[in-house]
């Protein structure tokens, strides 16, 4: 079976609402800029892409939203949004499954700030209470009534597709006859510059500037980015369709290290595999992979030595996303929720940062925006670590 | 999509669990049935003053129990120590005197947990204070990501099938299961290495005290004068398989697990319902209209927790069932804790005795129920029900069955 999407809501860098969002894939320009929410002052990495422009209080009633970090207002927005989107509040008995790569590190940040200056006894409740990596889920299921299932993945850049797994599971097997379904991430001082030290982010180095380039023979690392995507999923669609999901597969890179990509691209090739044997369709009826890659040297060529190992020479279309939006957008979600828009727009986006060829990985992803028939996407998640989910959304209901 | 096959059934071959009243499950069952509990003066935070300075600490060195070489160790945090101990005492026994091992290539490892590596975060922390973020050593804060326990055990333990991480509080573990029940019967993997495992933090130590949840005594769950919970950490672990699979290759199996039930309050960010709607919801998704004969409750200690547990309970399954609080050993082993307790749930269905509640002097006027005091009871159980809430008013429910 496939489970209709019939709602879409998307908080992302340079874009609030799908329309914007949709004209930020269409333009092929990358929502990745300098970074002004802190100082960057002596780290390699100076850019990431940041949510803009997002005022919580056109989603959220004040009084709730004095109570909400930053993580759970994009995760409240884009689910505001998605409700909208459907056009009427979700059967009785929904659930929630939202992912997040980092959480709230951001609120425990702040909570341990409060444990030094005030001690431990006189930090906030409220803070506490934020530090929970659920927390935004909890809010939407409050917000929208929602007493279905409610999980928090928390699998890294695969977070948003390992919600998506879950959750399809529970309305295919009929616990549920709905779900919100999504990821949500925040960028902070913290994350940043961390990931800045240990050197997985783009930089100039004296031969390139700074810029994330997906598959490209120059690619030094990624850029991040945040936001929310929230899409509505439902046993019996309310409304026509964007798409369905159709298929997932898990599998686990064992030659990975806790924080890189593993070489073992038969690992990637049986997730792929997985997905496509789940959504009961051939290699050769994918009109296009969403590809995982984050222009990092390992991620990249493992995920394309397992496109070229799967789909051969002539790989259909690869569209890399994270030069536009920036790797754990939305935890993965906004990467989602751009494959579901290139099926119900029957449009392939753009693929932005790439510009050499490395000629060991021989991909070439997409260099325009491409109408064309989409029946099938394969959108690929490998997480540092070694974790990998695929899934296949759908045109088609069977 | 596959839909999950319901006729298929989930056998649980292996079990393994550490916390506060034993490393492993013979020591922690020995504690149970001895009625002695792990609770004493906390320890983990020389120097550092708290409201209350009760919590229920693994006490074990943890380096003469970990299954890997000591270097491989090197990198990884006390969260991902305590589950690799407790995920490797479950895949032992799931193998132990089978025909054919565990199929490790697709096994999925699944962890819930609630602050994962935040203990070494915090050093990080206080090191970045310290020493300014240029210069603080990363190295520790590598190992906070929600994800690496799951990460951990998959690779001490060789497990290919993929890593499934959830963070949804106290409720984690318990979901865990549940998710990867769900997975082989869509046969996305062939076996799971399912659980939860959190250690103790200072965030969580001091935050639940600013909440006033702490009970300033070892909690008492149901009694009449119960403050709060006691804050404890662990891990534990069930081996999953489909039914046919076990059989196959000549497994011993511990427990059926028959049922799974998640739900949500919609309700408050940090507090349950105080009917238990929630809670009651996911025990009827568990039982799905079979008797069950016990249940380990979530069992907090807290006011709202155990009245209102108390409430679906008895909306759900009756006010006559036997119902105990495992925490009255252990505490609260948060993201960990439905793990924990699944691996008491099984115990008590394999040795057909079921665990006390200790402390419970005098029932609480709002806790109505049969809470089975003091020494455990030898009883006959064909099927049990655990229990596990957490923040974000997540509730899940797990019915295990008796094998004969």
């Amino acid at each position: 079976m496939r489970i209709p999407i019939t709602g879409l809501g998307v908080v992302a860098p340079g874009a609030i609402g799908v329309d914007r969002f949709r004209e930020l894939l269409d333009s092929g320009r990358t929502a990745i800029a300098v970074v002004d929410r802190f100082d960057t002052a002596g780290l390699r990495a100076h850019t990431a892409a940041l949510v803009r422009d997002f005022k919580a209080r056109d989603f959220i009633a004040p009084m709730k939203m004095r109570r909400m970090n930053l993580l759970s207002r994009y995760g409240m927005a884009a689910a505001r949004l998605a409700v909208d989107d459907r056009g009427a509040a979700l059967p009785d008995g929904a659930g929630v499954a939202l992912g997040t790569s980092f959480g709230p590190v951001q609120t425990s940040v702040e909570y341990m700030q409060e444990y030094v200056e005030k001690g431990a006894a006189l930090a906030s409740p409220q803070l506490f209470a934020e530090s929970v990596a659920n927390a935004p889920g909890s809010h939407i299921a409050i917000e929208h009534d929602l007493r279905g299932f409610n999980v928090t993945m928390t699998q890294r850049e695969s977070s948003a597709l390992s919600a998506a797994m879950v959750a399809a599971a529970q309305i295919a097997k009929g616990v549920a006859p709905a779900a919100l379904i999504g990821g949500v991430e925040e960028i902070n001082e913290m994350v940043f510059s961390v990931l800045d030290r240990i050197g997985v982010l783009a930089h100039a180095n004296g031969v390139v500037d700074e810029c994330a380039r997906p598959f490209d023979r120059r690619r030094n690392g990624f850029s991040i980015g945040e936001g929310s995507a929230v899409l509505v999923a439902e046993a019996a669609p309310s409304k026509e369709p964007y798409g369905y999901f159709a298929g997932f597969g898990v599998a686990r890179d064992t030659t990975a290290s806790i924080s890189d990509w593993g070489d073992d691209a038969g690992a990637v090739v049986t997730a792929m595999r997985a997905a496509l044997d789940d959504a009961e369709i051939a290699a050769s009826d994918i009109d296009a992979i969403y590809a995982s890659a984050n222009a990092t040297l390992r991620a990249d060529r493992v995920e394309a030595r397992a496109i070229r190992a799967l789909f051969g020479d002539n790989p259909p279309p690869v569209v890399a996303t994270k030069g536009i939006f920036g790797e754990y957008a939305g935890a993965g979600s906004l990467q989602l929720a751009a494959a579901l828009l290139a099926i119900r727009d029957q449009t392939l986006h753009k693929s932005v940062g790439f510009e050499e060829i490395d000629e060991q990985l021989g991909i070439t992803p997409t260099d325009n925006r491409q109408p064309t028939t989409v029946n099938y996407v394969l959108v690929n998640s490998l997480s540092a670590g070694g974790g990998i989910v695929c899934a296949v959304l759908s045109r088609e209901a069977a | 999509m596959r839909k999950a096959d319901s006729s298929i059934r989930i056998a649980v071959t292996g079990a393994g669990i550490i916390c506060s009243i034993g490393s492993n499950k013979d020591e922690v069952w020995r504690s149970i049935c001895e009625s002695r509990a792990g609770i004493g003066k906390m320890s983990r935070f020389p120097g550092e003053t708290f409201p209350t300075d009760i919590a229920a600490e693994v006490g074990a060195d943890l380096g003469p129990l970990m299954p890997i070489a000591k270097r491989e160790t090197r990198r990884m945090s006390r969260s991902d120590r305590l589950a690799i101990i407790a995920a490797h005492e479950a895949v032992a026994q799931a193998d132990h005197g089978a025909n054919a091992p565990l199929p490790r290539g697709r096994a999925i490892v699944s962890t819930g947990t609630s602050t994962g590596g935040l203990l070494e975060g915090e050093e990080y922390y206080f090191n970045r204070l310290v020493r300014g973020r240029s210069r603080a050593r990363t190295s520790r804060v590598l190992q906070q990501p929600t994800s690496a326990p799951s990460d951990a055990v998959a690779r001490a333990l060789t497990l290919g099938g993929g890593v499934l991480s959830n963070a949804t509080a106290c409720a984690s573990g318990g979901a865990a299961i549940g998710m990867a029940a769900d997975l082989l019967r869509t046969r996305q993997a062939d076996a799971a290495v399912a659980g939860g495992s959190d250690a103790l933090c200072r965030l969580t130590y001091s935050g639940f005290n600013v909440l006033q949840a702490v009970d300033d005594k070892p909690c008492a769950p149901f009694s009449a004068g119960r403050k709060g919970i006691t804050l404890g950490e662990g891990a534990a672990y069930l081996v999953l398989e489909r039914w046919d699979d076990a059989v196959a290759r000549g497994a011993t199996i511990l427990a059926e697990l028959r049922g799974y039930g998640a739900t949500c309050d919609a309700h408050h960010p940090t507090a349950p319902h105080e009917d238990g709607r929630g809670a009651e919801a996911a025990m009827r998704g568990a039982a799905d209209g079979q008797s069950v004969d016990y249940v380990n409750a979530h069992g907090t200690g807290t006011l709202l927790n155990d009245s209102a547990e108390t409430k679906a309970i008895t909306a759900a399954l009756g006010a006559g069932i036997p119902v105990s609080s495992s925490k009255s050993y252990f505490g609260h082993t948060l993201g960990a804790a439905g793990g924990v307790e699944a691996v008491i749930t099984v115990l008590a269905l394999q040795h057909q005795l079921a665990p006390p509640t200790l402390r419970l002097e005098r029932a609480a006027d709002d806790c109505t129920l049969d809470y089975i005091p003091h020494t455990p009871r030898p009883m006959e159980m064909a099927t049990a029900v655990s229990n596990t809430f957490g923040f974000g008013g997540s509730n899940v429910s797990l019915l295990f069955q008796r094998v004969l």
